[in-house]
């Protein structure tokens, strides 16, 4: 029983109320004979007018509306009265209904319905307003939160485009909810539609009166949003309204391109091109505008290579699926973001707009990513940017209650492209677990990602060896790096206990796209030490401030290999240098019998060819050149002079 | 006795005019008989020009700042002579515009002291007032002599003032020795069912040695006798012209956060004429 209850009260109006309209001094009778319905104005006088009906809404309380004979506006004859049931009232859980006329009504001539009401307490009205037919809503219009207070006052809700009301059945409609779980009475009298010159400088937006830019391909279909309207009410103050799309009159500057609809759907059909949509109401041009650049025919994310075995897939069209939660959690009560994901040539692309973060989960099961290396993704940022960009993703692993997030940088030239990110899992920092992942979150860390298309959302095992963390438990060395011997006076320290270091940004860039290296530190005795694994390179920075090394004459790190070497490996590392722009490098051999012991290279900075300046270093880079050191550990990093 | 048996019959007809206009709104009222006079245009400014431009320094000259205490009245407004506050719409109109920005307002005041002044005659100006809580626009006239006598002993006349939350309402008063500030002798015209901003609307006073009667689009609704003030009659010398549009103050209201800015006067014509016979 979720129907409509009816309740017919029609009744009819008093005569000489007509008479008022009939004798209003500016109509000429050929006006009368021009109107096909009845343009009387009246809803709720002393009683319904003629043709109104009343039906209350499913959920709310049927009997909730009643016709009051003594609390009344002015001492009229009746009002009507509204009775907001407490919270958990079996009856229903609101009082809210529709009026409509059971003929159209011809309200061309009119501006505004107004109406008196109070309430039993200061009280606030969650919707109210017109155009509420029980049909297709074409025109409706309300004033959301409207407030009571105890005494009776008039009410004003303007008409956007009065034109556009000549067979309107919807005149008036409600719906209200208790306050902190009480009921409430409240009272609505003498509606009616008027003509008033005392609402003024109606203003409409599209967009939120933003002129917006994005890039779109044929065959995406959306809803504009971001509608607006307010009028200035007699006070001088604006009133906002909530007004059906078909208020607006919406234009395409170019129909080839995008074509929109009076509901206010775009639909791109051409392109390459671009065209700009606008609208206005009456005559009042609203603010925004949104301009699309159509490429054309849909340009599909990159098909994925990754061998499907290696593959456990959140999204994608080409590999199989993990049981899927949501892909938009709607989290309460800061996230804007919503989405609208489309389907174009049978691939499904998630899009995401208005925002700022959004959250994936997949907790029933959980996803069990330990063997998985990296997870990727494809994303598509249509708007232009005027600004790097900051797209942090998160993980969160609900059995060890842990997450971790790593943030790519996407400069101004990568919007408007499919980007691949590949983020290596040991990148995320605090994600101590990774084998019952359950949520993906994307983070708009600058605020300057309106929307984005997102496709392949996978975890994949890159293959590399040795497999990732943790480190081999046999080959961590059992004593720490021997103390260094040089005197603290003579040094510049970047990494070691037995000096004072100066401030380093990262121990592990994680640079992108090549590095497979992922680091994490251990304490050996009270030593800390680093630990590098999945080695190819890895990059230390201290650009804040730059160390001048100028009076320095040596590089020191202490290394440690603690996978056997069947052959001599080439351990080199790098400098460079913020001020000059300048780099040099130096390599040193490792021999199979140095494997598995602290080996401290002391490295002659003149010796790094390229190096021509050193006032201003800020990287120290270690690179594995013959790919055979899969992973090593590292201290006592630091310049001094002898 | 005289005088006031008058005002009396005045205002009943205003309220019977405006009686008969509510019900009968698209007849005009003849029942203002007034004696013919025969106005002969002694100045004018009908601000045609380039957009931008500041209005004529022949005619116009400004207050600028914030004046003792907000002008008198406490206003907000810090006046300026910059175009955005001031100047041609090339559409043959003056706009003084009052701006928000953060806690503090600009705007604008024109007066033609020092360079125009007239006792008696009738002072006309057409414009459309801005609109919001706190706005404060009105066309009105001092006594040339304020510099040597002050205020309020110099006279002022102000024949067009709006409370912005009351759109509707403009009133005309006059302010001298023992009734000014927030005692004048005052009325207010109300529209029925329309607002001063929604188009422009003619604001006029006729004004001789026994009295000065004040019109809104030649209609009459309120005339002030020589013996109707409570103290001296100061309007027998000569008086300059002020336009413009206070934020806040003592008459109208703080603004509020729902106050719409930048708000705008836009005045077509100022007029004075002389009677000839």
């Amino acid at each position: 029983m979720k129907a409509n209850i009816f309740i017919r009260l029609s009744q009819h109006l008093a005569a000489g109320l007509l008479m008022v309209f009939f004798l209003g001094c500016e109509r000429e009778i050929e006006d009368l004979e021009l109107a096909t319905y009845s343009s009387n104005p009246e809803v709720f006088i002393d009683g319904f007018s003629p043709g109104l009906n009343y039906a209350a809404f499913g959920g709310s309380v049927p009997t909730a509306f009643d016709v009051d004979n003594s609390v009344t506006w002015n001492n009229s004859a009746a009002s009507m009265r509204f009775e907001v049931p407490n919270a958990n009232d079996p009856r229903g859980s609101f009082a809210g209904g529709v009026f409509y006329s059971e003929f159209p009504r011809d309200l061309s001539g009119f501006n505004a319905l107004t109406f008196w009401a109070k309430a039993s307490q200061a009280a606030t009205i969650g919707e109210i307003g017109f155009g509420n037919d029980l049909g297709e809503n074409k025109y409706v219009v309300s004033i959301s939160g409207l407030t009571l207070s105890t005494g009776w006052k008039k009410y004003i809700i303007p008409i956007p485009d009065p034109s556009r009301l000549t067979a309107e059945r919807g005149m008036f409609w409600l719906a209200a909810g208790n306050i902190d779980g009480n009921g409430f009475t409240f009272w609505v009298d003498e509606v009616k539609f008027e003509k008033l010159g005392t609402i003024a400088h109606p203003k409409f937006a599209i967009l939120n009166g933003e002129d917006q830019v994005e890039t779109s391909f044929i065959g995406i279909s959306k809803v504009i949003s971001g509608l607006r309207s307010e009028f200035n009410m007699p006070t001088g103050v604006y009133q906002a309204i909530s007004i059906a799309p078909a208020y607006f009159d919406f234009q395409s500057s170019d129909p080839s391109i995008a074509t929109i609809d009076e509901n206010g759907r775009i639909t791109v059909t051409g392109g390459p091109g671009n065209t700009t949509i606008r609208a206005h109401v009456g005559d009042v041009e609203a603010e925004g505008s949104l301009t699309i650049q159509s490429i054309g025919e849909f340009e599909n994310a990159p098909i994925p290579t990754h061998d499907p075995e290696s593959v456990i897939s959140i999204f994608s069209d080409h590999y199989e699926n993990v049981p899927v939660d949501y892909y938009n959690g709607y989290w309460e009560p800061w996230q804007t973001t919503v989405s609208a994901d489309f389907e174009v040539n049978g691939d499904h692309i998630l899009h995401y707009l208005d925002f700022n973060f959004v959250g994936i989960q997949f907790a029933n099961p959980t996803v069990d990513a330990s063997s998985m290396t990296h997870l990727h993704l494809n994303i598509y940022l249509p708007n232009p940017l005027n600004d790097n960009a900051q797209f942090q993703v998160e993980l969160v692993d609900f059995g060890a209650d842990v997450a971790g997030a790593m943030t790519t940088t996407i400069s101004v030239n990568e919007a408007q492209q499919w980007l691949t990110l590949e983020l290596p899992l040991s990148g995320f920092s605090g994600l101590t677990s990774r084998s019952n992942l359950a949520q993906i979150i994307f983070v708009d860390v600058n605020g300057n990602i309106p929307s984005f298309y997102a496709d392949n959302i996978y975890f994949f095992d890159d293959g590399g060896d040795p497999p990732p963390p943790p480190p081999p438990p046999d080959y961590i060395p059992t004593e720490p790096a021997p103390t260094p011997t040089h005197a603290p006076g003579n040094v510049i320290s970047i990494y070691s206990d037995h000096y004072s270091n100066v401030p380093v940004d990262y121990f592990n860039g994680f640079w992108e796209p090549w590095q497979t290296t992922g680091s994490a530190e251990f304490d050996i005795d009270g030593d800390n030490i680093l630990y590098y694994f999945d080695f190819n390179f890895v990059g230390i920075e201290f650009a804040n401030p730059t160390v001048d090394a100028t009076s320095m004459t040596h590089l020191h790190v202490h290394i440690y290999l603690p996978n056997p070497l069947s052959s001599n490996a080439q351990f080199q590392v790098e400098l460079v240098d913020f001020g000059a722009d300048v780099a040099g490098a130096l390599a040193t051999t490792i021999t199979a019998g140095q494997s598995q012991q602290w080996i401290s290279l002391s490295l002659p900075l003149d010796n790094f060819s390229g190096l021509t300046s050193r006032a201003n270093l800020a990287q120290i880079i270690f690179v594995d050149v013959d790919g055979n050191i899969p992973s090593f550990f590292a201290d006592n990093i630091y310049f001094y002079s002898n | 006795m005289k005088s006031i048996y008058n005002f009396k019959i005045i205002h009943i007809s205003v309220i019977v005019i405006m009686f008969m206009t509510a019900f009968f709104g698209c007849e005009r009222d003849d029942f203002q008989k007034l004696p013919e006079r025969n106005w002969q245009l002694v100045w004018s400014d009908e601000f045609e020009g380039n957009a931008g431009q500041l209005p004529d320094p022949t005619k116009w000259t400004f207050d600028i700042g914030t004046g003792q205490d907000g002008w008198g009245n406490q206003e907000l407004q810090s006046y300026t002579n910059n175009p955005e506050n001031v100047s041609l719409d090339g559409e043959g109109n003056l706009v003084i515009t009052a701006i928000q920005s953060g806690n503090s307002f600009t705007s604008a005041r024109i007066k033609t002291q020092g360079l125009f002044s007239q006792q008696y005659g009738r002072f006309e100006a057409r414009l459309k007032t801005p609109y919001g809580p706190g706005l404060w626009p009105a066309f009105w006239l001092l006594g040339d002599n304020i510099e040597t006598v002050g205020w309020p002993q110099c006279g002022e006349i102000d024949i067009m003032e709006l409370r912005g939350q009351e759109p509707h309402v403009i009133h005309g008063s006059i302010h001298g020795p023992g009734y000014s500030g927030g005692n004048p002798v005052s009325k207010g015209y109300t529209l029925i069912n329309d607002r001063f901003d929604n188009d422009f609307n003619i604001f006029a006073i006729e004004w001789d040695e026994d009295k000065i009667d004040f019109f809104v689009n030649d209609f009459l609704y309120q005339r002030i006798e020589n013996t109707d003030t409570p103290g001296e009659w100061v309007f027998d010398q000569p008086f300059f012209i002020l336009l413009n549009v206070a934020v806040g103050g003592n008459y109208v209201g703080f603004p509020t956060s729902e106050t719409p800015f930048p708000q705008r006067m836009v005045i077509d014509y100022v007029k004075v004429f002389k009677a000839a016979d």
